[in-house]
């Protein structure tokens, strides 16, 4: 649900690479369905993965990670008419305007690690500011470090959101530490929107995940 | 040294613990020949540039990194060390580094492993990280 390739700035790794990477966590007994490749401050519209997740036989989706002036937001069902309406290299963006206008366009828009220190958004909260239009967010992130998973964790408790988890992965290897366990059945970006709406999901560790179905 | 059929994807390299001391990036910026006083030796410049302490240079975190690469592939092993840096290194803490490999592949009749390579800290921190191809020995 939240990973980078070459195509953001600061990763290493090809989809390609995160693609074979996944062969190797199958091999050793993992169930990952798919990724979603969530690219800073951009959406790649031109970009096709199709054949690629044809021939491994798994999902490649696409989403965007946007700065906002309240930390980092991942938006999923990138269409056109957003992109418009929303400049996605505006780093001082207001959260609140990008939730508002992905609902309006079909998409979805949510916090990436609010539990990060500095730039999360249990952060904001803190200092005043409030978000009403929230209501999952990103709970398990697997770039955190130690106490920004929990502080996200106490924020779903205190704040009733429901949460998902992503590797954030800019390393091959990276891919998948975190995911999220779907009981919908995802095959587009349109699919994935309506399954975060429907609040059947759960975060998981790629270590718990070791049989079952499951989606990253 | 490794042999290339010695390797699988998802081997590990490392971990190797390290510490930059004061003396260690002292005694490297007198090789380097840096200009004094700088940011890495000098807390008065490095807090005036923003940072919390004296840093450890980029190129000597290159280093440390390049010679956990050598030391297990041997020297002249590496053929490419890509890096990015994602936070400020510190003197005087604990740095782990360790790669893990990613791609066994032939290239032009070289024997490349690609691997992933990271430098963390003991809270956490991902302070360097990126990707290596090292060129192994057949048998």
């Amino acid at each position: 649900m939240h990973s980078h390739s070459v195509s953001s700035d600061d990763s290493r790794a090809t989809v390609e690479q995160y693609v074979k990477w996944i062969q190797v966590l199958r091999k050793r007994g993992h169930t990952v369905d798919g990724i979603v490749l969530t690219e800073h401050r951009k959406f790649d519209f031109g970009k096709d993965y199709s054949a690629l997740a044809d021939q491994y036989n798994l999902r490649v989706l696409k989403g965007s990670e946007l700065d906002t002036r309240y930390g980092h937001f991942l938006v999923y069902g990138v269409t056109q008419a957003l992109t418009q309406e929303i400049e996605f290299s505006d780093v001082r963006m207001d959260a609140r305007t990008l939730m508002q206008a992905a609902r309006q366009h079909d998409a979805i828009a949510l916090p990436a690690h609010p539990g990060r220190f500095g730039i999360g958004l249990t952060d904001y909260i803190a200092q005043g500011e409030s978000f009403d239009d929230v209501e999952i967010v990103e709970r398990l992130n697997g770039g955190s470090r130690p106490g920004e998973n929990e502080r996200a964790e106490e924020l779903c408790q205190s704040s009733n959101l429901f949460g998902i988890g992503g590797s954030d992965a800019h390393l091959t290897s990276h891919i998948a530490t975190c995911m999220t366990d779907f009981k919908a059945n995802i095959k587009t970006e349109s699919n994935l929107v309506d399954a975060l709406l429907s609040k059947e999901f759960q975060p998981v560790w790629l270590k718990d995940i070791v049989t079952g179905a499951s989606q990253s | 040294m490794p042999y290339i059929d010695e390797i699988e994807l998802g081997d590990e390299i490392g971990p190797v613990e390290k510490i930059a001391s004061d003396e260690d990036v002292l005694n490297f910026c007198e090789i380097w020949d840096a200009p004094k006083p700088n940011r890495f030796t000098d807390p008065e410049i490095a807090a005036k540039a923003g940072m919390q302490g004296t840093i450890v240079p980029g190129i000597m975190t290159m280093a440390m990194m390049a010679q956990l690469l050598t030391d297990w592939g041997g020297p002249g092993a590496i053929k490419d060390l890509d890096l990015v840096f994602r936070q400020p290194v510190p003197h005087n803490r604990a740095l782990t580094l360790a790669a893990t490999i990613t791609d066994i592949r032939e290239e032009d009749g070289e024997h490349l492993v690609e691997c992933d390579i990271l430098m963390t800290g003991t809270e956490g921190e991902r302070y360097v990280g990126g990707k290596a191809i090292v060129a192994l020995e057949s048998r």
